[in-house]
């Protein structure tokens, strides 16, 4: 890879993806929190689709609850009302997302800096109080209540359950291995790598010839479509959407999970979100107060670790690589 | 005549940086532009690269009108350009920074489901180019870690990406050590043999060795326009910028 100055081809499925599916398999086999395991690929598909954003494209967006929540009522909703087939209603949660983030997009990239920063902060506040006012139709404060999770019926006569906790998992498991397939082979493709390039320098992936605003849209749609469909495996996890689902507090989720776990892969914001996770879930238990260590824990990496526990697991490994290949150099 | 501009205008403001500049560069040339400081060359530049927006005035390119086009559609029409200062993918490596500017013009630059690598053609083009000016011995670093030198070559490298028919060169020597120079001015007396080059320069030793044609700005206006030798000679010349370039 080093040695001719560019990434090797990856085929869709490697030994990186395998060794993830199974790390991720084997979440609920170790944490004592029987829910938790399939909340956290949740978050973690969107902080991964807001990566895509962020570690990619060098966009900071505020707006991903907006997101995350338009995927959450769609799939709430379509359950509720019209007793949709639930993938069916995932498929639309996509689409909402994918949307709305066209239309935050379309927006908040007419602008750079602090100013796209704001539009796309903007537009979260005016999705939660569309559907904090809209109570008839969200439920308002209250959140959406009593979204049913229907079995999935494959073939007439073939059901996959998804009423226990690992039955719901496996369902998850597969649809978040399948969706980082996806957005790994696009941040790998030749748009991928534009991204890359206008992250690095904009004005001059403008002056070698890219049209540097269709490819920040089409991120913020992929980014969309992946955060609306996290947000539709929420309303069936929670059985319910939560007023927050749409609320900043979810896009600053987001945000923490992966700037803790690292910008500049792939697998960063997966190690945030599963970090976050679970801090949370002990340190709750413990103490009323736990969002202070957390935050806390993010000032220490933002100053002294920017790489995040990505970056500090990588760098732990090159070490562990030199040092044995230094011992088998000595024997 | 490759490019030409009418009476190309530019006011911020109450000044006018460029005023009424008719320009006409011949293809296969090497054609410098040259000025006092303010004399409102890169202001110029600028607007024949679409960076901004002309005032008045009308710019052709082979016989087209390409006035008010975006940057990119410039860079797509065949002209490609460097910047005064080094704008690179500065943590992509050398060959990474060349194969996305190749791939901005190939096939499936905007592919999403298929892997870069699947796509052959820029990755050859870019080593093309980096073998063209001997850089190819440094493909695997990354840009910002390079000397300066070698990052003014990269500069023009990224320039050459589009298969440019003219080139664009915003003071392609600025900050280079004497050595780093003359390595330049080389590299460019060789791309001149296949393309029409247009520079803007403050360094007078490679502005009268390598140009076939010199235009001198002086207060946004031209004031002369011919080979070496005559801007030499020329009175006017000497008065507005070659005197107050000897005198310090």
């Amino acid at each position: 890879m080093v040695e001719e100055g560019l990434e090797r081809h990856k085929p869709l499925i490697d030994r990186e993806i395998c060794m993830l599916a199974g790390l991720a398999f084997l979440l609920p086999f170790v944490l004592p929190y029987k829910s938790l395991p399939a909340e956290i690929l949740i978050y973690a598909l969107g902080a991964v689709s807001f990566n895509i954003l962020l570690g990619y494209t060098g966009m900071l967006s505020f707006g991903q609850g907006a997101l995350f929540g338009m995927g959450a009522y769609t799939t709430g909703l379509l359950l509720i009302h019209l007793g949709w087939h639930p993938l069916a209603t995932l498929v639309c949660a996509s689409l909402s997302g994918a949307i709305t983030a066209l239309v935050v997009g379309l927006f908040s990239i007419q602008r750079i800096g602090l100013y796209f920063v704001m539009l796309t902060l903007a537009f979260n506040q005016l999705v939660f109080f569309i559907a904090y006012q809209l109570k008839g139709l969200t439920g308002g404060d209250d959140g959406l209540l009593d979204v049913p999770r229907p079995n999935l019926s494959i073939f007439p006569g073939l059901q996959i359950p998804l009423q226990t906790n690992l039955q719901f998992f496996l369902f998850i498991w597969i649809v978040f291995i399948g969706c980082i397939i996806v957005i790994r082979r696009i941040l790998c493709s030749p748009f991928g790598r534009v991204l890359v390039a206008i992250k690095e320098n904009p004005e001059r992936a403008v002056a070698v010839g890219y049209n540097i605003q269709y490819y920040k849209l089409t991120a913020f749609i992929i980014s969309g479509l992946f955060t609306g469909l996290a947000g539709g495996l929420y309303a069936l996890f929670m059985k319910m959407v939560p007023i927050t689902a749409v609320e900043l507090v979810t896009s600053t989720d987001f945000i923490i999970m992966s700037l803790l776990g690292g910008l500049g892969s792939l697998y960063g914001p997966i190690i945030g979100a599963v970090v976050v996770k679970i801090a949370s879930e002990i340190l709750s238990e413990i103490w009323a107060r736990w969002l202070l260590v957390l935050g806390l824990t993010f000032i220490v990496f933002m100053l002294f670790m920017k790489e995040g526990i990505w970056g500090l697991i990588t760098a732990a490994l090159e070490k562990l690589k030199v040092n044995l290949s230094g011992k088998v150099e000595k024997s | 005549m490759i490019l030409r501009t009418v009476g190309l205008t530019k006011h911020f403001g109450g000044l006018t940086a460029v005023n009424k500049v008719d320009l006409s560069v011949e293809e296969g040339t090497i054609h410098s532009i040259i000025g006092p400081n303010g004399a409102g060359k890169t202001t110029l530049f600028n607007m024949l690269t679409g960076e901004i927006p002309v005032s008045d005035g009308e710019i052709y390119f082979q016989g087209k009108k390409i006035t008010g086009l975006k940057p990119h559609q410039i860079a797509k029409a065949g002209i490609g350009r460097s910047f005064q200062q080094n704008r690179l993918f500065n943590n992509l490596t050398v060959l990474e920074n060349v194969r996305l500017a190749v791939h901005a013009h190939h096939k499936g630059h905007f592919s999403l489901l298929r892997h870069f690598r699947a796509f052959s053609r820029p990755v050859e083009k870019a080593r093309e180019i980096l073998e063209e000016l001997g850089i190819a011995g440094i493909a695997a670093k990354k840009a910002g870690e390079l000397p300066h030198g070698q990052q003014r070559i990269l500069e023009v490298a990224l320039a050459l990406a589009a298969d440019p028919v003219l080139l664009l060169l915003d003071e392609p020597t600025s900050g280079m050590s004497p050595d780093d120079s003359v390595k330049m001015i080389r590299l460019l007396k060789e791309l001149g043999k296949r393309l029409t080059i247009l520079i803007i320069e403050h360094n007078m030793n490679l502005v009268m060795s390598i140009s076939s044609v010199i235009t001198v700005l002086h207060q946004g206006e031209i004031i002369a326009s011919g080979s070496p030798s005559e801007i030499e000679n020329n009175e006017e010349v000497n008065r507005a910028y070659l005197g107050e370039h000897t005198r310090c």
